[in-house]
Order: C-alpha cells, then sequence, then structure tokens
C-alpha cells in the first residue's frame, strides 16, 4: 500500500506541475487538443497508481510525453495562424447581423436549445435582440447585440467617474503583505494608523485589508471564533 | 522559441532513453538466452553439472539487472521469468526427464525473447 501512496504522489506533483506549465487556462475554457490532453493525463496516471504490477515509468514517459507535444502544439499555435486554425478550429458566427446561420449551426452539430440557453446565461432572451452570435473555438458563445441594446455608459452620459484602479491586497487573513505595501510606497506609519482607524492593534486581527490607486481603503476585521 | 528548443530536447531525450534502454534489454536478453541455449546443450549431452553452472550463471546476471527490468517491464512478466529459472533449476537438480527441462528451457527463453520484441520499435508493435 505505501508503493501506492507514494506513486500517488508523485504522479500528482507530476500532474501539477505540467498542467501549472501548461498555462493558466479554466477548465471550462478548454481548446480541444487541451481537453485530450487532460482526458489521457488523467487515464495514463490513474493506471500505475492502482496497478503496483505496471512500472511507474509506464504512466511518468507518456505523461511528460504528452505535456512535450502540447507545449510544441501550444508555441507552434501561437507562431502560426494557419496551424492554430488546424488545431484549435476556428470560431463560427451562427448570427450575422441579426439572420441565423443555419448552415454554420448544423456545421458545428449546434442545435437551436443550446444557442438558446447560451442566450439566456448571459441574459438575452429574444433573438431579435442579438447581432452578431459568434462560436467560439473552446465551445462557448460570444453574444453582441445591436448598438440600441448595449448598456448605456458613464461616457455617453457625459459623467465623469474616478479611476480607482486595482485594489492591492495588504492584509490577506492576519498575514502583512510587505512585498504589495512596498509596492504602493505605504509605510508602517500609513499601516498602523490604518490599524487603529479600524480599532485593532495588530495586523492578525484583521481578515482583509486593501487599498486601491486612489487610497481608499477596505478594512474587515477577523470575525470572533464559534464558541 | 527557447521554450520550442527546450521541449524538443526533452521530447528527443525520451525517444533517445527509450530507444538505449530497449538496446540494453536486447543485450541482457540475448546474453541470458545464450547461456540458456548452453545450458541445454550441455544437459542434451548429459553433462548436468555444466547444465546448472550455465542456468546459475543466466539467472545471477538475469538478477543483476533487476532495477532495469522492474522500472521499465510489466512486474509480473520479469516475475515469470524468475518462476521459469525456479522451474528449469528444479528440473536439473532432478537430472532426470530431460524432455521435461527442454520443454520448460525453451518456454524460459521464449519468454524472456518475448519481453525484448515486446520493447522494440516495430510495425507489429505499433498495431
Amino acid at each position: 500500500m505505501v508503493t501506492g501512496v507514494i506513486r500517488t504522489i508523485i504522479l500528482y506533483l507530476l500532474i501539477i506541475i505540467g498542467i501549472r506549465i501548461m498555462g493558466k487556462r479554466q477548465v471550462g475554457e478548454l481548446e480541444p487538443s487541451e481537453l485530450v490532453l487532460d482526458l489521457m493525463i488523467a487515464d495514463l496516471a490513474v493506471v500505475p497508481m492502482q496497478d503496483f504490477g505496471i512500472p511507474l515509468a509506464a504512466g511518468i514517459l507518456p505523461i511528460i510525453t504528452l505535456l512535450c507535444v502540447t507545449m510544441i502544439l501550444s508555441i507552434l499555435t501561437m507562431k502560426s495562424v494557419r496551424f492554430r486554425a488546424l488545431i484549435c478550429g476556428r470560431p463560427s458566427i451562427v448570427i450575422a447581423n441579426g439572420i441565423l446561420n443555419q448552415k454554420a449551426m448544423a456545421r458545428n452539430r449546434f442545435t437551436i436549445d443550446e444557442l438558446n440557453e447560451e442566450f439566456r446565461m448571459q441574459g438575452y432572451t429574444d433573438f431579435s435582440l442579438v447581432k452578431y452570435a459568434i462560436l467560439e473555438t473552446n465551445g462557448r458563445v460570444s453574444v453582441i447585440p445591436y448598438a440600441s441594446e448595449h448598456p448605456v455608459t458613464a461616457s455617453q452620459m457625459n459623467l465623469k467617474t474616478q479611476e480607482p484602479g486595482i485594489p492591492m491586497v495588504i492584509i490577506n487573513d492576519g498575514h502583512l503583505l510587505e512585498h504589495n505595501m512596498r509596492s504602493r510606497n505605504l509605510d508602517p506609519q500609513w499601516l498602523s494608523q490604518q490599524l487603529k482607524a479600524c480599532g485593532v492593534s495588530s495586523p492578525k486581527d484583521i481578515f482583509l485589508l486593501s487599498v486601491d490607486e486612489c487610497d481608499q481603503v477596505y478594512c474587515a476585521r477577523k470575525e470572533l471564533p464559534h464558541t | 522559441m527557447k521554450q520550442l528548443i527546450a521541449t524538443f530536447l526533452l521530447l528527443t531525450l525520451i525517444i533517445s532513453g527509450c530507444l538505449v534502454s530497449a538496446s540494453f534489454l536486447g543485450q541482457l536478453t540475448q546474453h541470458t538466452t545464450d547461456l540458456l541455449a548452453q545450458a541445454e546443450l550441455s544437459a542434451e549431452s548429459g553433462d548436468w553439472a555444466t547444465a546448472k553452472k550455465r542456468t546459475t550463471q543466466a539467472e545471477e546476471f538475469w538478477n543483476s539487472n533487476q532495477l532495469f527490468l522492474y522500472a521499465l517491464l510489466r512486474h509480473e512478466d520479469v516475475d515469470s521469468v524468475l518462476g521459469g529459472f525456479r522451474e528449469i533449476n528444479e528440473l536439473i537438480d532432478c537430472q532426470e526427464g530431460g524432455g521435461e527441462y527442454s520443454a520448460a528451457n525453451a518456454r524460459l527463453v521464449t519468454e524472456i525473447q518475448l519481453l525484448y520484441e515486446m520493447e522494440q520499435l516495430t510495425l507489429l508493435n505499433l498495431l
């Protein structure tokens, strides 16, 4: 059994490192080649984990080979548009200028129910509001409504808005992130002021403290443990 | 570009490693089966002592590469070869039933040769 445990740890770490090297895509946004890779890796890793009669190398070598091939393919798809189209496919326009392209839908075996579902998920219930719908290579549908259906923006209403920028986390669950403090040119004096304003004496009592580019501070104290 | 070259190198290293290990397995199985063939000839001429000596040499040589064998081949197949060695050693110790010994020895030689053939890059294996 110890063999199984150690094998599991080795294979798990190998897969985590491999997937980490491959990139940061979400599971729902996998390209076809990435989906195939994930399915095959999962299957390859499980066999030597369960069957101790199979050498560990029989699981590790195919996984590394798969990762290498995928890495080569992904670099080549970055370099060549044609190669990208060959491996990942091309997006299909299923609605162009408000007209359903039934041929494109049939070619992609994409049903009207699936299109309806995608529209509903993106908040559209009426086909007549949509100018373009594009079936992306990862299987998701991008919906572009008519200009008249776009939400009104602040600039269209001539409203002045402030750019708060990205809030930087300074304290995360009691841990002071000194690197983030330095990157915002904040000193310990500023920190002690903020702690005082929050009514605590130590960063350990703070659950989240963040500051945006307009020096707007958000502070959340730690909740008392349940008894 | 560096990533692409590094990945190609790693892939080449894996393929080369597999070919080298297949070649090493070829030498290993060749030497073992040669010793077993010599043992067979000795047993046929009634020289059971030499047959025993050659078989023991073959078994020791095979066992000295156990780490390599278990790392690359199915453990079941390697265990089966060890079982084969035990069987022919017992038959030699009895020094009787030459036909039975010959059959067991031939079975072991075939088993070892098949292990090598299984690792070869051939159309037969690919299919």
